[in-house]
């Protein structure tokens, strides 16, 4: 392999991590705050789809990329809404939460456009994607420092460990929890955006693919750290580049395999954090 | 353990007034003349039950199994997968198995029960012998089940006369009978209902029911009684992809003859849906599962004749399940590891 296809694998690895890794931290986020986040996929989405619409109404990227950001937190904030305020389960309200979110973008297509499947071309980022996709290692480091460095990170983590101790401390895990979940959502509304208007120039319906529960692999993997989960994306990216690169040169394995790869990949790193499990001991637990 | 009295039902019907009115606004339509396209659509006439019934056969059979696995307190998201790998592997058997149908018929329920019930079992192997979350492995498997059938059909079980990603049609011994002459209701529906009583028993009147509703609703109890969670953990999953499967293996018997790989538009997610507001009960599954499949039947007449979008289903049943979720069937108080 030469040294320019290895810069090139090394680049389609970063660039395919990338919402992945932006979804894997916001659920590590909000995780670490005790609430679990199965609705990254449906926040994905929001992001995908209003950003889409909103590029093609402003055809601004920029604007885009911030309504798209916005979608996922009101997502986000929905499910952590839910969360404190009527202590459901959070693993059912967030799959709700997926189907209403895919729903919901597949009927705005209808009713935006009058076209199923997917939305018409929008203004996208071009060549200025490459800044998201630098972000993400700066956002992954900033996150650990948060979270482990600074008195507010010190809370978030107490909130995912031990709510009463929070609330003994004379502050409101709840709204803690809340602040959390809906950033979280933030995150994965950026993961999306980056999809419809930074990688690609549309909203088409199923493009997240599950990546947002790839990326729930990513945060046991990482051991629900933003660094690990950072390093568990790149892996799976590092997959997801892998097929995209091989696909053609190998033809004793059929290429719809090829593409099962990340998620088988993600299966057996499910089984691999065996024994080293270091979930927030109240990770889903109501307070 | 879920308690008399419920309101289940009439939330979720609340739910379909309030947010099917929304999205019909939105879509500029008189609510009053989209729930009327949608009930004319599911009830409308003899082929338009025939299908709400062949809807509701689709969406039985994986709620049941959602039923037994959310039971044993373990989130099995994993219906689809299951339901896929269980109409593969029937589609594929009932391509190529020459018996008289007394024989074909049950060997393709049969290899149906036993893909969805590997499928499951896989994700309960995972649970039991290294604690991997089974909510994130049924939801991986989903999409790994999606691209082995989609190798299989696009390569060694593509049928040879088709241009699409299909098998060869099955053998007509091996086409479920039709209960409804001039639909797609076959005798699935009849299976469905004896699962659905049978699974009632069982949860009822039988140890391992009881041991499975305590492994949800008590675990540390249910393992100092002497139950091997290990062994029940890995079954209860399995039982749940088997009924999954089966129900895939009568889709591919009763309505597509064959398997192809848009045999479910999400059934395993709608029935998430059926399986809570049915509250986890098999007889209250079944009645939800008929008010679903109207809304899958009737969403597709109310986009033809009101233009509204049929994903507004989808819309309804992601914000019921969301609310429902909030009744806590589930126990939390569960290993904090997903």
């Amino acid at each position: 392999m030469t040294f320019a296809l290895l810069i090139g694998l090394l680049w389609l690895t970063l660039v395919k991590a990338t919402p992945m890794i932006y979804a894997a931290l916001g659920g590590t986020l909000s995780e670490r705050s005790g609430v679990i986040n199965i609705g990254l996929e449906g926040m994905m989405t929001a992001g995908a789809f209003s950003a889409a619409v909103a590029s093609f109404y402003t055809g601004q990227p920029l604007i885009a990329l911030a309504v798209g950001i916005l979608g996922g937190a009101l997502i986000g904030w929905l499910l952590g809404f839910v969360a404190t305020r009527f202590k459901v389960d959070q693993i059912v309200a967030g799959m709700g939460l997926n189907i209403l979110c895919l729903g919901a973008a597949a009927y705005g297509l209808m009713l935006l456009f009058n076209q199923p499947g997917a939305s018409p071309q929008v203004a996208s980022m071009g060549e200025n994607y490459r800044w998201l996709v630098w972000l993400a290692p700066v956002l992954a480091v900033a996150m650990q420092w948060f979270l482990w460095s600074t008195p507010w990170g010190l809370r978030v983590r107490a909130c995912g460990e031990n709510p009463k101790a929070v609330a003994a401390a004379g502050l409101n895990p709840l709204a803690i929890r809340l602040m959390a979940v809906t950033c979280s959502g933030a995150l994965a509304g950026l993961a999306g955006a980056f999809l419809a208007v930074g990688e690609l120039n549309l909203y088409s319906d199923g493009m997240t693919a599950g990546r947002g529960f790839i990326a729930l692999a990513a945060i046991i993997f990482g051991r629900w750290t933003p660094i690990g989960a950072f390093a568990a994306c790149l892996l799976f990216g590092f997959l997801q580049a892998l097929q995209i690169e091989l696909q053609g040169h190998i033809t004793w394995l059929p290429t719809d395999l090829f593409e099962a790869l990340p998620y088988v990949a993600a299966l057996i790193a499910l089984v691999g954090a065996t024994g080293r499990n270091k979930a927030p001991a109240a990770d889903g637990v109501p307070y | 353990m879920t308690k008399r009295l419920q309101f289940e039902p009439l939330m979720a019907i609340g739910l379909v007034i309030v947010i099917g009115s929304i999205t019909m606004l939105l879509a500029g339509v008189n609510p009053f003349d989209g729930f009327s396209a949608l009930l004319l659509g599911a009830f409308g006439g003899r082929s338009q039950i025939g299908e709400t019934l062949v809807q509701t056969t689709a969406l039985l059979f994986p709620a049941l199994g959602i039923c037994i696995a959310f039971r044993a307190g373990l989130f099995n998201i994993g219906a689809e997968g299951q339901l896929i790998m269980g109409g593969l592997f029937a589609g594929a058997l009932g391509a190529n198995l020459h018996a008289p149908a007394i024989i074909a018929i049950p060997a393709m329920l049969i290899a149906g029960i036993v893909g969805g019930g590997l499928w499951g079992a896989i994700a309960g192997w995972m649970k039991a012998r290294y604690g991997a979350s089974e909510v994130i492995a049924t939801l991986m498997l989903n999409f790994v089940a999606g691209y082995v059938a989609l190798a299989l059909v696009n390569g060694p079980w593509k049928s040879p006369l088709a241009s699409g990603a299909e098998t060869a049609p099955l053998l007509p011994t091996a086409i479920l009978p039709t209960l409804l002459s001039g639909t797609r209701l076959s005798i699935a529906l009849l299976i469905a209902i004896a699962l659905a009583v049978v699974l009632h028993v069982v949860l009822r009147k039988t140890v391992f029911g009881f041991d499975l509703r305590a492994l949800g609703d008590a675990p540390e109890a249910a393992r100092r009684s002497g139950v091997n969670i290990t062994q029940l953990t890995v079954v209860a999953l399995a039982l749940s992809g088997a009924c999954a499967g089966l129900g895939g293996a009568t889709i591919v018997g009763g309505m597509l003859h064959r398997f192809n790989t848009a045999l479910s538009p999400g059934y395993g997610f709608t029935a998430i849906a059926v399986a809570l507001v049915g509250e986890l009960q098999p007889f209250w599954i079944c009645i939800a599962a008929l008010g679903f499949g109207a809304l899958e039947s009737g969403g597709l007449a109310m986009q033809a004749t009101a233009q509204v979008p049929k994903d507004a289903i989808h819309i309804i049943e992601g914000a019921i399940i969301l609310v429902l979720a909030a009744r806590r069937y589930i126990v939390t108080k569960r290993t904090a590891n997903a």
